[in-house]
């Protein structure tokens, strides 16, 4: 007896895009060795910084669409999730590192973001 | 000359390739990865399927595929837990141990996936082109509400809240797509897996585990789901049977664990009583 296999696609090409788009898109590893270990934590601490700072900003527009809120408290986060942004980009900067670098692959359960 | 076989034998390993739910022999002769034999080391009423092998250096696409190839022959006379490929251990001794400590585990996942396959279905749907029509909507509803003479925190916060809704809409469609595909195939699945917008365009990345009774009727399934599930611009690739690789459950509780929990009420389990007898 053998396994009766059933591959139907009507678009393998776009499937292949797809997925190498998804593999390839993190490294499998932090790249962590003695030339760039500095390079290495800093992005392993600000892609946990970037999630705290998306939840955040998440949970305020929720309770701005919400309606829960005053202006003067949307003002007030708002500036805050500017400056925090900004200070986001600066460090970026430094260590050479691009947004879609900011992420981590935790096996079974997906992306971290 | 002894030095050199001395060192060969000390590079060999114990290859991996699943857990099964036999501890007899395996009856068809299979050949292994560096085409070692495969045979089963029996632990209790299960056992590990093995092959002597050298620790690979260079892994190349035949290595991975020589590996699925023999889970699936043992997935035709057997309910395999695959192992992740390149899984190795120094010696018998070392795999039996580790079957020892796990075997709770081993077993009720072999059991719970006894007579189940794993099937997979992957939509994509034209993401790029609902997201733009969501945002120009989004624009069209809102047009003439700009302010000019708005702060840069204001503006910071109009436009967060503008990605926001937009990527709450996009969102929502997607759950629309994905409830009507996934209720057509969930009637055959007694499990499932689903993944949802893993990028723009992969709009679902989903796995159910279905009886073998059931198995051509899945089958049948996907041949039919591009007529019924009518959700216009759709790609669908179905796949399997598969080893249930997505359904594997392991709570990594060792035996010592498993029964320091069962004693939560004061009793000693014959499994306990053999363990401090030195017996297991």
């Amino acid at each position: 007896m053998t396994i009766k296999r059933l591959i139907r696609t009507d678009s393998p090409e776009a499937f292949i895009e797809e997925i190498e788009k998804i593999q390839g898109a993190l490294p499998k590893r932090i790249d962590a060795n003695p030339k760039n270990v500095e390079k290495g934590l800093a992005k392993l601490v600000l892609t946990l910084i970037e999630l705290i700072r998306k939840l955040l900003e998440k949970q305020a527009m929720r309770r701005i669409d919400a309606g829960s809120l005053t202006e003067e408290e949307i003002e007030r986060i708002g500036e805050t999730l500017m400056k925090l942004e900004n200070k986001m980009q600066e460090l970026k900067g430094v260590f050479g590192l691009k947004d879609e670098e900011l992420n981590i692959n935790l096996g079974p359960l997906g992306d971290l973001m | 000359m002894q030095a050199a076989k001395r060192s060969r034998i000390s590079r060999m390993g114990i290859y991996t390739y699943a857990i099964i739910d036999s501890n007899s022999k395996i009856s068809s002769s299979i050949n292994g990865l560096g085409g070692a034999v495969v045979y089963n080391i029996p632990y209790r009423n299960i056992g590990i399927v093995v092959s002597e092998s050298e620790h690979v250096q260079d892994i190349a696409q035949e290595h991975i595929l020589k590996h699925e190839e023999i889970v699936e022959k043992l997935m035709e006379d057997f309910t395999v837990l695959p192992m992740r490929f390149h899984t190795l251990f120094n010696q018998e001794k070392d795999a039996l141990l580790m079957m020892k400590e796990y075997c709770g585990d081993f077993r009720e996942n072999l059991d719970r996936l006894r007579n189940k396959k794993e099937f997979g279905v992957r939509v994509i749907w034209p993401g790029d082109i609902k997201r733009n029509r969501i945002i120009d909507a989004y624009k069209k509803s809102n047009a003439g509400a700009d302010m000019p003479d708005s702060s840069s925190v204001k503006s910071f916060v109009k436009e967060k809240f503008e990605e926001y809704k937009i990527d709450k809409e996009f969102e929502e469609e997607a759950d629309k797509y994905i409830a009507l595909i996934d209720n057509f195939f969930s009637r055959w699945a007694c499990e499932k897996k689903i993944e949802k917008l893993k990028s723009e365009n992969l709009l679902l990345n989903a796995f159910y585990l279905v009886e073998k009774e059931k198995e051509e009727d899945f089958k049948e399934a996907f041949e039919r789901a591009r007529d019924i599930c009518i959700c216009g611009d759709l790609k669908y690739l179905f796949s399997g049977p598969w080893p249930p690789y997505n359904f594997i459950s392991l709570t990594k509780k060792t035996l010592h664990q498993r029964l320091s929990e069962a004693d939560m009420f004061g009793r000693i389990s014959p499994e306990q009583n053999l363990l401090n007898k030195g017996m297991l």
